[in-house]
């Protein structure tokens, strides 16, 4: 789906209005919450390369997500690696257990996507929660994840950490934006829009497919880094398969194929969890409700209302 | 153009049990046109498949320039220089006139496909797909949604699609099925205009159309290579008109 400019501007101001009310409202709490809005949307933005433009629905990036937390957590408190270099590192990681799972997953499509997905995180999530209890500390996970040390600045303050956080969205915000503008973008959005034909004008199709899944490795990658250091811990219910399901809806809700829709989606997720959780334990069941309201008023989700009346009427975002 | 050579060794195509091809052998001559004809489920479209790649072929080899290139990926096959439209629109919905036909010049030139700079940079890729806009008419209608397109200019949009990877063998599936009359001699003039210097294999149910456009037709039934010849040779031979009327000899 095609937003219009000026609903592209619209949703441009909201994210950054989002993203300054931590400077105006100082004290660590907004930051907080602005913060694992970012990192979310960091990884929801690389998801829906897979999902939005590719056209793939994957149900395994958890993993993804999971094995780069992993890889800054272990890099970082076991072999006492800088920050940073363990977050370029966690990037590769990412990318590198995509590929692995492309391998397998790309080869089929559609459904068998998905569930192929699916199957291979969850049998990432039990070897992590058991058999590399060693590597990964089982169930109990791995607590004392840093922060970076950047310029003798005190990232252990949230608002300060907050800064950095912002920086790499807008690094990954930036770089997406230009990835979906590019021929490599278009020449996804045709395997998506006729698989068959792309094939015929000369696409590799399967090597196009898995260049996106490992992209979108890379994003969640850095993201689950983030998240780790965010709230210095990480546990293997980073790579539980709720994880990947919680992409999809806050995707979903955003609007699926758009490059801002997945952050709006995940601001509004994580703020009416953060504001049903206060006054009831079912919040994610009134979420649920809010989910399917949003699939048949919204189908084209947040994103649908900044698009043009044609394109809004037709449901799938195409 | 040069080159254009394709052979056919022996092709057989089996779906379960259902011979779709029993042994289609056949050379096509670089800048000739060549109709294929024959009653429906004669195997004309699998012969198509079987050349570009959408099917396997049981047996039997297919070389185009002397390569073979039977094991192929479709996409390998598009790259040694083999283009094919299809009897049923395949177009990119979503996406404008231009835009669908950008993405075919993007395939044509880039094997890495370019993702450090904004697709509307490269002013190369937008000639070239302009070029065809031109040349299939849809000049007016570039940046009209594909899928907003009447019948006919789809088609036209589908034929276009194949030119920009300048193929020297073109396979056509059917390229004025649904064209209505008001829109039949420019749709014939088009082809007429694309099938000059290239080798074309062309399934249509339009005999006018492909008695007027072929140099040889080649007659299909029931998997097989009936008749080939002259339209002139074909249109009096008595066992492709038995075949045809569904007569027995």
């Amino acid at each position: 789906m095609k937003t219009t400019w000026l609903g592209t501007a619209l949703m441009g101001l909201i994210v950054g209005a989002m993203i300054l009310v931590p400077f105006v409202w100082t004290g660590g709490e907004a930051a907080n919450l602005v913060a694992l809005i970012l990192v979310w949307a960091l990884f929801a933005i690389g998801f829906d390369l897979v999902f939005g433009t590719a056209g793939m629905l994957s149900f395994g990036h958890a993993a993804l997500l999971g094995s780069g937390g992993y890889a800054l957590a272990i890099l970082t408190v076991a072999h006492g690696w800088g920050f940073m270099p363990a977050l370029g590192m966690a990037a590769l990681v990412g990318a590198a257990m995509a590929f692995g799972l492309s391998i397998f997953a790309v080869r089929v499509s559609g459904l068998f996507f998905s569930l192929l997905t699916l199957a291979l995180a969850q049998m990432i999530y039990v070897l992590a929660s058991t058999k590399l209890r060693g590597l990964t500390g089982g169930l109990d996970g791995i607590a004392g994840v840093p922060r970076p040390a950047l310029f003798g600045i005190d990232l252990y303050d949230n608002d300060n950490f907050y800064v950095f956080i912002v920086v790499v969205f807008l690094i990954g915000l930036g770089l997406m934006a230009l990835l979906r503008a590019s021929p490599f973008g278009r020449s996804l959005r045709a395997v998506q829009a006729n698989e068959v034909r792309a094939a015929q004008l000369g696409y590799n199709v399967q090597r196009l497919r898995q260049a996106a899944f490992v992209i979108s490795g890379a994003y969640a990658g850095v993201a689950g880094s983030l998240l780790a250091s965010l709230i210095f811990y990480i546990s293997p219910q980073m790579l539980h398969w709720s994880v990947s399901g919680d992409v999809l809806i806050m995707t979903v809700l955003g609007g699926k194929g758009t490059l801002l829709g997945p952050v709006l989606g995940v601001a509004v997720f994580e703020l009416l969890k953060e504001e049903l959780s206060q006054y009831t334990q079912y919040w994610y069941g009134i979420l649920g409700a809010v989910f399917i309201a949003a699939t048949i008023f919204l189908p084209n989700g947040i994103a649908g209302l900044f698009a043009p009346r044609r394109d809004r009427d037709k449901g799938e975002g195409r | 153009m040069t080159g254009g050579l394709l052979r056919c060794e022996n092709i057989h195509v089996a779906y379960g049990a259902f011979k779709a091809l029993s042994g289609i052998t056949h050379e096509f001559r670089p800048g000739h046109v060549y109709g294929l004809i024959g009653p429906n489920g004669a195997g004309k479209t699998t012969l198509m498949n079987a050349l570009s790649g959408h099917v396997p072929v049981a047996q039997g080899r297919a070389f185009l320039d002397d390569r073979d290139v039977t094991g192929l990926s479709i996409h390998a096959r598009t790259r040694a220089g083999l283009g094919r439209s299809f009897q049923i629109t395949k177009i990119f919905a979503g996406m404008t006139v231009l835009e669908n036909l950008e993405i075919a010049a993007f395939a044509h030139r880039y094997r890495v496909q370019p993702f450090w700079l904004p697709a509307g940079r490269f002013l190369k890729v937008r000639e070239a797909a302009e070029r065809v806009l031109e040349q299939v008419g849809l000049t007016r209608l570039a940046h009209r949604p594909a899928e907003y397109l009447s019948h006919g200019d789809q088609r036209a949009l589908e034929v276009g699609l194949t030119l920009l990877g300048e193929p020297r063998v073109l396979l056509l599936d059917e390229p004025l099925a649904g064209v209505g009359n008001e829109q039949l001699e420019r749709a014939i003039g088009l082809i007429q205009r694309i099938v000059t210097g290239r080798t074309v294999l062309l399934i249509e149910h339009n005999m006018d159309v492909v008695m007027r456009i072929s140099h040889e037709i080649l007659v299909m039934v029931q998997g097989q290579i009936l008749a080939t010849g002259s339209p002139e040779q074909v249109r009096n031979n008595p066992a492709v008109r038995s075949a045809y009327l569904g007569e027995e000899p």
